[in-house]
C-alpha cells in the first residue's frame, strides 16, 4: 500500500497496516526531519522493522537531492539475514510501483568467516584463525612475494577481483550475506573484500554493532560513512552492555604467558631482519618519527583491528622517542608483562582508578602514560614491518597493547579490579585484571556524534527515560508505542506458589530448596501436558539450570515431561545449541511437540525468536537478577550512582526485569499470534518489580492473574488455548481498528497517533 | 545349511512344562528325527517337513527356556527343549528354509493325497489336465512373506485354509488377487514405524541389590540399539572391536564402567582411567563423530538460529576481551573437559535421535546386524535441504495478518459441542461420495431426463460419438460413489454398533454370516476375474467357484430357517 505522511510517500510492502506502525513512521519521520536521535519502543510482533525500513527508503526516494544512508545495527547475524530479507520484499513491492527509480544497494556486512568463500581459508576453526589464514593468502607481501614465485599460494577469489579493478562493484540490488557469496563465488570474487569496498556506496548497510561502537572494528571498517546517514539500533534494550564490553579487557595469566612467547618470537625476527633487511627497520623508524599518518594508505587486505581507544581520544603526534625503535619498544612490552605478572601475585581483590594505576606503573615499571597509549599503534606497526601474518597467534600481545593503550588514554569511566580467584569457586586460583569499563555513554558518544540521526528501538526500552541517561544523549523523540490486539492474543501470568500453595521463587535462600525445585517441575509437566506444540523455559543461570534439570531427573519428573514432549537444552557450546534448536523446530513442526530450556541473559534469550507454535508458551523460572556479588557489578553500580544518580537498585530491577520482558517478548511475533508468558517467582507480584515490565506486557496483566497458584494457572492457560483456537476477525471488528488499509490511513490521519501512545 | 542337515541335542516334550526326554534331534531336508538317548523310550519320532504347519520359539532374553514348538498338519505339536539359544537359532533357520522349499508344492501334495484317499477321482483327473500358470517359481523369499501375511492376520488364514486346503483355488490363485499385499515389501513398510520413546536415555538405568556394591544393567536389543543410535562413537568401536579384539560382553561391561564413571561426575578420576585403558577412553571422550555430523549438520541448520555464525562475527569473543567475571560466564575446568560430557547435551542429543526416528528395519536379536545395519543408513543420508532452508527464510520474515490471507484449502474448525462436530462430518462425507450420482439423479424430472436423453441420442446420431457419453469427472464420481459403498458395506454392518442388524442376531450366527459373506466376496472377486473364458483353465476354475458358492447358499438358508425359529420362539 502506498499512502502520505505529511510531505514523504511511504511504500509499505503488504496491504494492511498496523496502527502503531503508521504512529511508528510518523514519529520516526519527525525526528529524521529534525536530524535528531530518537528512542522508540513498540512491542514485539509488530513488525517494527518494516515500519522502520519502509519509512527511511520512502524518505530517501522523496529527498532525492540530499539522499541519506542507513546503517542498520543487528545484534547478530540471524538477525542481519531477517532484516535483509524483508528489506528485500520491500524493495521487490518499491521496484514494481516506481520502476527503476527505486534501486537500492543493500548489504549486508560481516566477518572473513560469514563470507569467505575459498575452501582452504574456510577450514580453519575460528574467526582469528580464518582471519589469519585469509591475511596469508592476500597480505601485500605476500602477493608481491608470489608474483616472484609462483609455488606460493594466494587466495585465487582475492586475485580475482583484484585483477577486476575499478569493475569490481556489485549491482544494485539487495545482497544478503548468502546472496553475497553466491555473488561472489559465481564471478569469482572474493565476497569479504567486495562487500567491504561496497559499504560506502550502499545506500543501506547493515552490520553487527560493533562495527560502530567497538572502536577497534569501527577505527577500519566504519571510518567513511558520510554524516549524512541515519543509523538504526535495533533490539538496543542491551545497548548499555555492549558500549561497557567493547571497552573492557581482562588480563588472566595464560594472557602474560602467551605475551611473553609473542615477544620472543618477535625479537627473533627483529633479529633476522637485522641481519638481512637492515633497511627495512630503518625505514619503519623514519615513519614513526613522522607519525603514524600513513596508516591510512595501507593496503586493503593488511588491516586489521584498530585502535582500542575512541577517534577522538587519539592524540595526533609522533610516536614517543623511546619506543620508535622496534627492540626499545620489545622492553618496553616486557616490563609491561613483568609488571602485571606482579599485581597478579595477589591475595586479595584489588581496585584502582585509571590514574593510580597508570601512575604506579611509572614508578615500578618506568612506562609513561604517553608511551602506555602508543603501545597499540607501536605494536600494530611492527607487526606490518616483521611481516607477520599468522596473526591469531598473537592476540595475547595485541590484548596486552589494547590495556594499556585503554589504560593510557582515560582518566575516568573505568577501573582496574584484580581477583586472584573466582568468588563462587575460592580453592581454585584463577587471577585475573580487568579494565572494566562503566559509562556506556563513552563507547557510544562518537556515534551520537558523527551521524545525523541515530534511532534506538526495541520491544522492551522501559523505563524509556533511564536510557537517555545511561547513554548521555538527548533525543528528540522519545516514545513508546502500545499495541492494539484484535483479541487478547498473550496472556502473561504471575504464579507465585506451587500447587502445595508454598511459595515459589530463585531468591538466593530459597533457591536450593527442594521443594521449590519440585513445585517448578510440577508446573512445567502440568503445562506440558496441556499446551501444544512448543514451550520455552528460561532459567536464571546456566548453573541453576544445571542443577534444576537434575534434580528433577533425580525425582523422575523429567521422565514423566518427556512423555508428554521432547526436551532441548541450551548449552555453553554455540554449536550444539543451534542444532538444539533446529530439532528444537522440527519437533514443533511435525508435531511432536518439545520444550526449549534456556537461559536469560544468554545467546538464546538475546536473538532467538519462539513465535507461533515454536512457542505457545514461556516460563520465566525466577528474577533474572544479575549475580550480585561480582565485582565489577559493584564497581559499575557505583559509578552510575556518582554519575548518574541511579540508585543500584533500581538498576538492578531495571537490568532483571528487562531481561525478562525480552526473554516471554520471544513468543509473539505478530498478532495472528499468540502465546502466554508466565513469571514464575512470588517477587513478580510486587509492584516495584513488576512495574518495570514494558507497558504492552502489563496492560495485560490483570489484577486476578497477579498470586496464581499451579492449579489456577493450569486452569487460565486451558482457557485461554481454548479462545485462541477459535476463529477471529483480523481487522478488529466493531469499535478500534487493529488493521488499518489504505483508506482507513487517508482517513483517519492523524487520530491514529494520538490512539497509539500511553 | 551347506551341509543339508542339522543335528543338535535336544530334549523332545509333549507340553512345555513336562520334563520331557533327552535326546538328539537330526533334521534333513525333507524329514525331521528325534532318537532318545534311551533306546527303550517310546518317543521316537521320524516325520516329513510337509507335514508340519509351522513352528514358534521362544524369544531370547525371555525367562522361558529355548523351547521350539513344531505344530502338526494333523493338529498336535512337538515340542523341543534346546541346551541355549544358540542352538535354538539354528534349528529355527532350519526349520523356517525346509518349510519354505516344501511349503507350497508339500501343500498341494498333501491336498492331491487327501482327495485320492478320500476317492474323488474326478477332481484329480480334471486338475492332471489343465496346466498350472508358474505354480513352482515362487522365490522362498515371497513364500516367507506369504506366511507371514498368513500369520499377522486370522481372517485370511481362514479364507487361505478353507479354499486354497479345501482345493477350490490354487495357492497362486488365492495370491493373485492380493498382488498389492505381496508387492515387494511395501506392505510391511508403508506401515507406520514404531519410534524411539522420548525418555529412552532415562530408561538404561542400573540396579543394585542393596547389599553389595555392584550394580546391574539389563541390556535388551532394544537397549542396544538405542545405545549405538544415540552414540556413534560406541557404535563404531562395537563394529571395530566385537568380536575380534573382545567378547561382547566385555564390550558392555566396559561401557557401562564408562558410563557409571560419567555418572559419578567426577572428571578426574575419568581422565585418570581413560589415560590407563584406552578402550575405555573411547567411551568416555566426546563423541568425534557427533562432533564431525555437528559441523556438517550447522551448514544446513536455518540461518535465522544460525547463533555460530555470530560468533564468528562478534569482534567481542576476541580472548580477553569484554567482561570476563561479572558472574554471568560460567566457571569449566578446562584440563579435563573432554571428559565432561553432560547430562543436557545427552538429552539434546537423544532429542535429535528421537526425532530421526528409527532408520533400520532388522530384528534386533544379534547386536552386531543392528550395528552393520545401522552403519548403512548412514551412509545414506543426503543433503539437500538448501532450497527449503532459503523458503523457510523468507516464510518467517512475511507478516501474515497484514497481507491478503493466503488460501488454504482448509474449513475453519470450529467445535462447540464434539459430538455435533463428528456427526456433521459424517454426513458430509457420505453426502459428497453420493453427491455425484445423486444430483444427477434427483433434480431431473423424468420427462425432462427422458428430454435430454433424447436430445443427446439424436446429438450422437448427428455427430457421432466425438465426445465420451458422460463426463470422465462424473463418471469417476460415480464409480466411487458406488464402490466407495461397497467397500464400507462390511464396515457399516459390522461395526456402527447402533443401527446395524447384525447386532440384533446372536453372536454365533453374526460370527458365521461375516464369515460367510467374506467367503463369497472371495470368491466373487475370483468368478468375475475368471471372465472372458478363454482356456479350459480358466473354465475349471470357474465351475469350481461356483460349486463352492453354490454350496455356500444351503448354508445360508439354514441359518435363516433356524433364526427365524428363534425370534419366533
Amino acid at each position: 500500500m502506498k499512502f502520505q505522511i505529511e510531505d514523504v510517500t511511504v511504500y509499505f510492502p503488504y496491504d494492511h497496516i498496523y496502527p502503531e506502525q503508521y504512529a511508528y513512521m510518523v514519529e520516526l519521520k519527525r525526528a529524521l526531519d529534525a536530524r535528531g536521535h530518537c528512542l522508540l519502543e513498540m512491542p514485539t510482533g509488530t513488525g517494527k522493522t518494516i515500519a522502520l525500513l519502509s519509512l527511511i527508503t520512502s524518505y530517501t526516494l522523496s529527498k532525492p537531492n540530499n539522499p541519506v544512508k542507513l546503517i542498520y545495527c543487528t545484534r547478530t547475524v540471524h538477525e542481519m539475514e531477517k532484516t535483509l530479507a524483508e528489506l528485500k520484499l520491500l524493495h521487490a513491492y518499491q521496484t514494481i510501483h516506481i520502476g527503476d527509480r527505486a534501486r537500492i544497494l543493500a548489504v549486508g556486512l560481516s566477518s572473513r568467516k560469514n563470507l569467505c568463500v575459498n575452501s582452504r581459508v574456510l577450514a580453519a576453526e575460528n574467526r582469528d584463525s580464518v582471519d589469519a589464514s585469509c591475511r596469508r593468502l592476500t597480505a601485500s607481501w605476500v602477493r608481491v612475494a608470489a608474483a616472484a614465485n609462483p609455488n606460493l599460494p594466494t587466495c585465487e577469489f582475492f586475485e580475482e577481483y583484484e585483477k577486476a579493478g575499478s569493475n569490481a562493484v556489485l549491482p544494485p540490488g539487495v545482497y544478503t550475506l548468502q546472496d553475497l557469496r553466491a555473488y561472489g563465488k559465481e564471478k569469482g570474487w572474493c565476497p569479504y573484500f567486495l562487500a567491504r569496498h561496497m559499504v560506502q556506496f550502499a545506500n543501506v548497510v547493515v552490520y553487527s554493532y560493533q562495527y560502530l561502537l567497538d572502536p577497534k572494528v569501527a577505527g577500519y571498517i566504519s571510518k567513511e560513512m558520510q554524516k549524512e546517514s541515519v543509523v538504526v539500533f535495533d533490539e538496543a534494550h542491551n545497548i548499555d552492555n555492549v558500549c561497557i564490553e567493547a571497552l573492557s579487557v581482562s588480563v588472566r595469566r595464560q594472557t602474560l604467558e602467551g605475551a611473553r612467547r609473542n615477544l620472543n618470537k618477535m625479537r627473533q625476527e627483529i633479529e633476522k631482519f637485522k641481519a638481512t633487511d637492515a633497511g627495512r627497520l630503518r625505514a619503519e623508524y623514519n615513519r614513526l618519527v613522522e607519525g603514524l599518518a600513513q596508516r591510512g594508505n595501507l593496503p586493503f587486505t593488511d588491516n586489521w583491528l584498530s585502535n582500542p581507544a575512541l577517534p577522538d581520544d587519539i592524540l595526533k603526534e609522533a610516536v614517543p622517542g623511546n619506543i620508535r625503535r622496534a627492540e626499545h619498544f620489545l622492553h618496553v612490552l616486557r616490563r609491561l608483562v613483568q609488571y602485571l605478572e606482579g599485581r597478579l601475585e595477589t591475595d586479595n581483590v584489588e581496585k584502582e582508578g585509571p590514574v593510580g594505576f597508570v601512575a604506579s606503573i611509572n614508578t615500578h615499571a618506568g612506562i609513561d602514560q604517553k608511551t602506555l597509549k602508543f603501545c597499540y599503534d607501536r605494536l600494530h606497526s611492527l607487526m606490518l614491518t616483521l611481516e607477520i601474518t599468522d596473526t591469531d597467534e598473537f592476540l595475547h600481545i595485541q590484548t596486552i597493547c589494547d590495556f594499556a593503550t585503554l589504560v593510557g588514554t582515560y582518566t575516568r569511566g573505568f577501573s582496574i579490579i584484580i581477583e586472584p580467584f573466582d568468588e563462587r569457586m575460592p580453592h581454585i586460583p584463577d587471577p585475573v585484571l580487568q579494565l572494566s569499563c562503566h559509562d556506556a555513554s563513552l563507547a557510544i558518544k562518537p556515534v551520537f556524534d558523527r551521524f545525523q540521526s541515530v534511532v534506538i528501538t526495541s520491544g522492551t526500552l522501559s523505563p524509556i527515560d533511564l536510557y537517555p541517561r545511561l547513554l548521555n544523549f538527548h533525543p528528540v523523540v522519545s516514545r513508546s508505542f502500545t499495541m492494539s490486539l484484535t483479541r487478547d492474543c498473550i496472556c502473561p501470568m504471575v504464579l507465585t506458589r506451587g500447587s502445595d500453595q508454598l511459595p515459589v521463587s530463585t531468591k538466593f535462600d530459597m533457591r536450593s530448596d527442594l521443594g521449590v525445585v519440585r513445585n517448578y517441575g510440577r508446573l512445567l509437566l502440568e503445562m506440558a501436558s496441556v499446551v501444544p506444540d512448543g514451550i520455552v523455559c528460561f532459567f536464571v543461570s546456566y548453573s541453576y539450570m544445571d542443577g534444576i534439570v537434575n534434580s528433577w531427573n533425580e525425582n523422575g519428573i523429567l521422565k514423566e515431561i518427556m512423555q508428554h514432549k521432547l526436551v532441548f537444552i541450551e548449552t555453553q557450546d554455540v554449536v550444539e545449541t543451534t542444532l538444539a534448536l533446529d530439532n528444537y523446530r522440527k519437533a514443533c513442526d511435525c508435531g511432536r511437540g518439545a520444550i526449549f530450556f534456556s537461559v536469560a541473559r544468554g545467546k538464546v534469550a538475546e536473538g532467538i525468536d519462539f513465535d507461533r507454535h515454536y512457542g505457545r508458551l514461556v516460563i520465566m523460572f525466577g528474577v533474572p537478577f544479575q549475580y550480585t556479588l561480582s565485582k565489577i557489578l559493584l564497581a559499575r553500580l557505583e559509578y552510575l550512582r556518582d554519575t548518574f544518580q541511579i540508585k543500584e537498585g533500581d538498576f538492578l530491577t531495571f537490568d532483571a526485569l528487562r531481561q525478562a520482558a525480552q526473554c516471554v517478548g520471544r513468543v509473539i511475533r505478530s498478532k495472528a499470534d499468540y502465546g502466554m508468558m508466565i513469571f514464575a517467582d512470588k517477587r513478580y507480584s510486587r509492584h516495584d518489580k513488576r512495574s518495570k515490565l514494558p507497558g504492552w506486557i502489563l496492560s495485560h496483566l490483570r489484577d486476578a492473574h497477579l498470586n496464581l497458584s499451579t492449579d489456577m494457572a493450569l486452569h487460565i492457560a486451558r482457557e485461554f488455548l481454548r479462545k485462541m483456537a477459535q476463529p477471529y476477525d483480523r481487522a478488529g471488528g466493531s469499535g478500534r481498528k487493529t488493521l488499518l488499509s489504505q483508506e482507513d490511513v487517508e482517513k483517519m490521519g492523524d487520530g491514529i497517533l494520538n490512539e497509539m501512545q500511553y | 545349511m551347506a551341509s543339508g542337515h542339522v543335528i543338535k541335542r535336544a530334549k523332545y516334550k509333549t507340553s512345555p512344562k513336562g520334563a520331557g526326554t533327552p535326546g538328539v534331534l537330526k533334521m534333513t531336508e525333507n524329514k525331521i528325527m528325534f532318537k532318545p538317548n534311551d533306546p527303550t523310550s517310546a518317543s521316537k519320532i521320524d516325520v516329513e517337513f510337509r507335514s508340519i504347519k509351522g513352528y514358534k520359539n521362544t524369544k531370547e532374553g525371555s525367562n522361558n527356556p529355548p523351547l521350539l514348538n513344531l505344530s502338526l498338519e494333523q493338529g498336535g505339536s512337538y515340542i523341543f527343549e534346546f541346551e541355549n539359544f544358540l542352538d535354538l537359532q539354528v534349528c529355527r533357520e532350519f526349520v523356517g528354509n525346509a518349510l519354505t522349499k516344501s511349503g507350497d508344492a508339500a501343500k498341494a501334495k498333501s491336498g492331491d493325497t487327501a482327495k485320492a484317499k478320500s476317492g474323488e477321482a474326478v477332481a484329480t483327473s480334471d486338475r492332471s489336465t489343465v496346466t498350472y500358470p508358474d505354480e513352482q517359481l515362487i522365490s522362498s523369499a515371497e513364500m516367507e512373506l506369504r506366511i507371514k501375511l498368513l500369520r499377522e492376520n486370522s481372517e485370511l488364514q481362514n479364507l487361505h485354509k478353507k479354499f486354497v486346503l479345501g482345493n477350490i483355488l490354487t495357492e497362486s490363485e488365492f495370491w493373485a488377487t492380493r498382488k498389492k499385499l505381496l508387492d515387494g515389501d511395501s506392505g510391511t513398510k508403508s506401515k507406520q514405524r514404531v519410534g524411539f520413546k522420548s525418555s529412552m536415555i532415562l530408561d538404561i538405568k542400573p540396579m543394585t541389590d542393596g547389599r553389595t556394591n555392584k550394580v546391574t544393567f539389563n541390556l535388551t536389543p532394544e537397549i542396544k540399539y538405542q545405545i549405538f543410535a544415540l552414540k556413534p562413537a560406541v557404535h563404531r568401536a562395537f563394529l571395530n572391536h566385537v568380536p575380534n579384539k573382545m567378547t561382547e560382553k566385555d564390550f558392555w561391561t566396559k561401557y557401562f564402567r564408562a558410563e557409571y564413571l560419567h555418572s559419578t561426575k567426577n572428571a578426574v578420576a575419568a581422565a585418570a582411567e581413560a589415560a590407563e585403558d584406552e578402550e575405555l577412553a573411547i567411551f568416555l571422550k566426546d563423541d568425534d563423530i557427533l562432533a564431525n555430523a555437528a559441523r556438517q549438520k550447522i551448514r544446513r541448520v536455518d540461518p535465522t538460529l544460525d547463533m555460530e555464525a555470530d560468533q564468528g562475527d562478534d569482534y567481542m569473543h576476541l580472548p580477553d576481551h569484554g567482561i570476563f567475571r561479572d558472574g554471568s560466564k560460567e566457571i569449566t575446568d578446562s584440563q579435563h573437559e573432554q571428559f565432561k560430557r553432560t547430562f543436557l547435551q545427552d538429552l539434546n542429543r537423544q532429542g535429535e535421535v528421537v526425532l530421526e526416528g528409527r532408520t533400520i528395519d532388522v530384528e534386533l536379536e544379534d547386536p552386531r546386524t543392528v550395528a552393520e545395519a545401522l552403519a548403512q543408513s548412514r551412509q545414506e543420508s543426503d543433503e539437500n535441504a538448501k532450497q527449503e532452508r532459503l523458503d523457510r527464510i523468507s516464510r518467517m520474515t512475511e507478516m501474515e495478518d497484514l497481507q491478503a490471507p493466503h488460501d488454504h484449502p482448509l474449513a475453519p474448525l470450529c467445535i462447540k459441542d464434539p459430538r455435533d462436530y463428528f456427526d456433521s462430518q459424517l454426513l458430509k462425507i457420505s453426502d459428497d461420495t453420493r453427491a455425484g450420482s445423486e444430483q444427477l439423479r434427483c433434480s431431473l424430472s423424468s420427462e425432462e431426463a427422458y428430454g435430454s436423453l433424447r436430445g443427446s441420442i439424436s446429438e450422437i446420431k448427428a455427430m457421432g460419438l466425438s465426445d465420451p457419453v458422460v463426463r470422465p469427472e462424473v463418471a469417476v464420481m460415480v464409480l466411487n460413489g458406488l464402490t466407495q459403498n461397497i467397500s464400507s458395506t462390511k464396515f457399516q454392518l459390522g461395526k456402527n454398533a447402533q443401527e446395524s442388524i447384525l447386532n440384533s442376531l446372536p453372536n454365533t450366527t453374526k460370527e458365521e454370516l461375516l464369515h460367510h459373506w467374506i467367503s463369497i466376496q472371495e470368491l466373487l472377486r475370483h468368478f468375475w476375474s475368471s471372465y472372458p473364458i478363454t482356456t479350459s483353465y480358466l473354465y475349471a476354475k470357474v465351475s469350481r467357484v461356483k460349486d463352492a458358492m453354490s454350496k455356500i447358499y444351503p448354508q445360508l438358508e439354514v441359518t435363516n430357517v433356524l433364526l427365524r425359529k428363534n425370534i419366533s420362539m
